[in-house]
């Protein structure tokens, strides 16, 4: 059974390929035969962008246990440095990840006492638990890191979920699972302007005045453990751990990573850090250009969605509709193009700010990138939010964010410059470890040789691999039109049977299929999406679920009935 | 301390405080004079041909053959010009409006969730409306702290529209909506009106103890080497003080005389003056109580029977108030009722036969007064701020519709430049943008669908 999961995990998920099987004769023993020969590296001849702007060409970078030895172009190896030619790549620091949370879950709700009252529910049960830490709800060895990886990330501050405040964040590097791999905890308080159902603080309006209670509650507490350990004749303070988990944040110690999805909230949490006098660094921001000089103002650091929003509104038909439509259309697609532009708009501003993958797919990462770099923002500037510009917000800026002797061995390694269209990731070295990556070429849109084209229409099966095993069902899809629309199930998640959905946003572009559907969980709804290329009536991808983990995907067309 | 010390202290205290509004961003203020129109002053009556000058958002003066300065010149001949609309009751530009789960959240403050983007502001100024009360809901004896919204539609900040020389009011509920939340929905105090009363009674007892504790705190701690320990801070009592120490405005959703009365006594009891009752459906059986005792009453014109506790009703509450001394207001409670606050007035009138002047008060000065702000709106005085706005006949009038609102002397609204789409912000997704006909669809917002009764209604967010 621990075998076949090992085996699973290995395959499907294109975990890990070790150098070399075989354990080295000075170390012992090695049953399972995946020790690595050396931990020393040579990458040899490649171009080499040490930070952001800098670069070296035909440079070599030596690392050994993790750490980056030399950088240079006259470098002389050591006999044990495992040589990759690295000519005609392109090596660029390993991704940061400014709040993630892969691999991260949200814990268990404690059962509510038979007394309980929602207007003064116990703290726990309200989504306040800034005493959690995320490692305690953090599984090291969860697909979505290691999509993640595969995307250049090389360490990532994990952020928890849960309620309006969540708990403590945690520095963790992606690197070799024998590691616990992590780099610093208690990084950060996180916080959000989430309500918690049914029950005081519901709404926004309750969170805010909750937050403040605490935050005035936390300082006198505090001082009243002051005042009780220098004098006598005092009442003991009454302990209480909500309270004590914000005295770091009180003294400055650690900043309020403060989740936001829009303008409103960004305007909240500086409302709060104004009153209170918090370390504020606003995560997931989306737009942003009004409220810039508020935010330059209060001195608050950013950290940028990697999420952009779909262009649908391009796509809809603009003949026979009303004047009226028309306009409105045009507004949204204006909308739309502006939020493109937001990363832009920043930088112009001179608010440094970095990236969270947080609600966004690793899929759509270099895409959207791509998109904000049409739209304005300078590479320099994208490298930094990646790299540079995160390590100085984590204060992690000592050993990581660019490559220089010294700094941990984290690089992403690639077959183009890295935001250039068609390249790909070939290898990332996360904590000295090496990743690789299979480079499939990739295929021109329309088959010069005038071979029929793709055609998705039909039934297919499918089989998924997730976590908690397989899952697998049928998906039939039919022309409507100049789109598709289409039907797919899956095993019902509410237990028992089959359920099903209406596939969404159906797209084939050359042999890649895209849809979306939306499975219901426990009243809630969850936007599955999937990407695949086919390949002679077998479609072969990954199925995403956001903040819960890239799953493979593949199906197979079930022959056409008539001809049977 | 000497004299000359105070007085320096004083200086040093200006200074800050000059220093501290003018980091402030400064809202838009305009200059127009808009000549030759029937001038309804509300407090000073009517003025023919007359013109009105704003100069940098405050109107300079009024009469005849003004100079306009620097100021755009607006011809209003054989037009009406009235002081911007005031609505006492509104939940307009508000991203929440109950924290519906506990008796009492006077900590909630609804300037923290002000929606700049609202188009029903907008709406509101093509209705005349220049100032609005965005309150809390319904839901708790003792709800949040509302926010007086000047109109000032188009900015992305909040705190554009916050009437920042308004008194705080804070918002609280007597009947039918509290004991079904609390009391039904989760077995909690308030089950009757018995248990209304308690709780505000309580809550107020409670805030005495609050304010007394911190009182003790503080003068132990002016003792030479004293090591006082400082009570919990609970901003919820510490708003319950302010409403005790007259530093806040209680605006009361009431509907029934016997639930009026007892929140009466009870004002008295504290010794708290400040207070108006809102909606008000029985007031006209305890007029002269709310005459005595109250900062008024703010009604409907003619809307009730959408629950057991508001069937005894009449069209000429506002009028029977109004003729017993109470201090009256008509307000909307509604995104659409907003838009013809002035044919509401004009239902009172049709029913109660009050005067032009008695029926324009009950949407201008007399609401200004119950916002605590009819020093600086609310009629057309030299002095006041440039709030108002022009109609094409008498405001009363059926026929009547608005051609241009201003506030603070910024035009806002204009018939000849409405264009189809005035929205601020767009979905970047959305060419439809969904409209959510229950709240809790839209903001998880738990146990309050209960304020939506009637599907009409729905659509324009009534909360009443």
């Amino acid at each position: 059974m621990k075998v076949n999961l090992k085996f699973k995990l290995l395959s499907s998920l294109l975990m890990l390929v070790f150098y070399g099987t075989i354990s080295s004769l000075t170390a012992q023993s090695d049953p399972s035969g995946e020790r690595r020969v050396t931990g020393t590296y040579a990458i040899t001849n490649a171009t080499i962008t040490t930070s952001p702007g800098k670069l070296i060409e035909g440079a070599t970078i030596l690392i050994k246990d993790g750490l980056i030895q030399q950088i240079g172009t006259s470098i002389k190896l050591p006999v044990e440095a495992q040589v990759i030619p690295g000519d005609s790549l392109f090596i660029y620091p390993g991704f940061i990840d400014g709040a993630s949370k892969a691999g991260v879950s949200k814990p268990k709700d404690p059962e509510r006492p038979s007394d309980f009252n929602p207007s003064n529910p116990p703290d726990e049960i309200a989504g306040i638990t800034p005493w959690r830490a995320v490692l305690d709800n953090f599984d090291s060895k969860s697909s979505h890191l290691a999509d993640w990886r595969k995307t250049g990330f090389t360490i990532g501050q994990l952020v928890p979920e849960g309620g309006m405040i969540p708990g403590k964040a945690a520095i963790v590097v992606y690197g070799n699972n024998y590691s616990t791999n992590i780099i610093a905890q208690n990084t950060g308080l996180y916080a959000k302007f989430q309500g918690s159902r049914g029950m005081y603080p519901g709404t926004a309006l309750g969170v805010m005045a909750k937050f403040r209670d605490l935050y005035k509650n936390a300082e006198l507490s505090s001082q009243h453990g002051r005042l009780f350990a220098s004098n006598v004749g005092l009442n003991r303070p009454e302990i209480n751990k909500t309270l004590e988990a914000l005295y770091p944040v009180l003294d400055q110690n650690i900043p309020i990573f403060f989740e936001v999805s829009d303008e409103l909230e960004i305007r909240r949490a500086l409302s709060l850090q104004k009153e209170l006098g918090f370390k504020l660094v606003l995560v997931g921001v989306t737009q942003v250009e009004h409220v810039i000089e508020e935010i330059k103002e209060s001195g608050t650091q950013v950290l940028l969605s990697l999420n952009l929003p779909d262009d649908k509104a391009s796509k809809k038909k603009k003949e026979d509709v009303s004047e009226d439509s028309k306009e409105r259309i045009d507004r949204v697609i204006a909308a739309y193009n502006n939020a493109l532009t937001q990363p832009s708009i920043l930088e112009k501003a001179g608010v440094p700010f970095g990236f969270t993958s947080s609600g966004s797919k690793s899929g759509d990462v270099m895409k959207n990138l791509r998109l904000m770099i049409e739209n304005g923002l300078s590479e320099a500037g994208a490298l930094s939010a990646l790299t540079s510009n995160n390590a100085s917000i984590l204060g992690i800026q000592k050993f990581a964010g660019t490559l220089e002797k010294g700094k941990l061995a984290n690089m992403v390694i690639t077959t183009a410059p890295i935001f250039e269209e068609n390249t790909a990731i070939k290898h990332v070295i996360a904590d000295g470890y090496i990743f690789d990556f299979e480079i499939k070429p990739k295929k021109t849109e329309k088959d010069s040789n005038g071979t029929e084209a793709v055609s998705i229409i039909g039934e297919w099966d499918y089989t998924s691999d997730t976590p908690d095993g397989s899952g697998s069902g049928t998906m039939v899809i039919e022309q409507s039109g100049d789109s598709y629309s289409g039907k797919i199930t899956y095993e019902d998640p509410s237990g028992g049977g089959t359920a099903s959905s209406e596939m969404k946003d159906i797209e084939l572009s050359g042999n890649i299929l895209e849809f979306a559907f939306d499975v219901t969980v426990g009243g809630s709804l969850y936007q599955v999406t999937v990407k695949g290329e086919i390949e002679d009536d077998t479609i072969t991808g990954n199925l995403n679920l956001v903040d819960a983990g890239s799953f493979p995907f593949r199906a197979t067309k079930k022959p056409n009935q008539s001809n049977l | 301390m000497n004299k000359k010390m105070n007085r320096y202290k004083y200086i040093i205290a200006a200074f800050f405080i000059m220093g501290s509004l003018s980091a402030r961003a400064q809202t838009p203020k305009g200059s127009v004079l808009i000549k030759n129109a029937t001038v309804l002053t509300v407090t000073n009556g009517v003025l023919e041909e007359t013109d009105v000058l704003v100069e940098n958002g405050i109107i300079r003066s009024i009469g005849k053959n003004l100079s306009a300065g620097n100021a755009q010149t607006i011809d209003a001949s054989g037009k009406y010009l009235m002081p911007g609309i005031i609505d006492a009751h509104s939940h307009v530009a508000l991203e929440a409006v109950n924290e519906a789960t506990s008796p009492i959240t006077s900590e909630v403050k609804m300037a923290d969730v002000v929606d700049p983007y609202d188009v029903g502001l907008y709406r509101a100024l093509a209705g005349g409306v220049t100032v609005s009360h965005a309150m809390h809901g319904s839901a708790n004896a003792i709800g949040g702290q509302n926010i007086t919204l000047k109109h000032r539609y188009g900015t992305h900040n909040p705190a554009d529209l916050f009437m920042q020389e308004a008194p705080r009011t804070i918002k609280f509920a007597l009947g039918e909506n509290p004991t079904r939340v609390h009391g039904r929905g989760n077995n909690n105090q308030p089950r009757t009106r018995m248990g209304v009363e308690a709780i505000i009674r309580n809550g107020f007892n409670d805030a005495i103890q609050y304010k007394k504790a911190w009182e003790t705190y503080e003068n132990a701690g002016k003792q030479k080497g004293a090591t006082p320990v400082p009570p919990k801070y609970d901003s919820r009592l510490q708003t319950l003080v302010d409403i005790l120490d007259g530093e806040i405005i209680i605006h009361c959703h009431s509907y029934r005389a016997d639930e009026i009365y007892m929140l009466i006594n009870v004002c008295r009891e504290f010794n708290i003056t400040k207070i108006v009752f809102s909606h008000v459906n029985e007031g006209f059986k305890v007029a002269p109580e709310l005459a005595e005792y109250t900062m008024g009453a703010s009604v409907f014109a003619d809307w009730w029977a959408y629950k057991f506790e508001v069937y005894y009703s009449t069209a000429y509450n506002a009028a029977i108030l109004t003729k017993n001394g109470v201090l009256t207001s008509i307000n909307s409670d509604s995104g659409e009722l907003i838009r013809h606050l002035y044919h509401e007035a004009g239902k009172a009138q049709r029913y109660g036969e009050l005067s032009d002047e008695e029926t324009l008060k009950l949407i201008t000065i007399n609401p200004a007064k119950q916002l605590g702000i009819a020093d600086q709106v609310g009629s057309i005085e030299v002095g006041k701020q440039g709030d108002l706005v022009i109609f094409d006949t008498h405001p009363l009038s059926v026929y009547a519709i608005p051609q241009m609102t201003f506030v603070d002397g910024v035009k806002y609204f204009d018939i000849n430049e409405d264009a189809t789409d005035m929205r601020i912000k767009v979905s970047a997704t959305e060419t439809v943008e969904p409209i959510y006909l229950k709240e809790h669809d839209h903001k998880c917002m738990h146990g309050v669908d209960f304020f939506f009764t009637n599907f009409g209604r729905n659509l324009f967010d009534h909360t009443h």
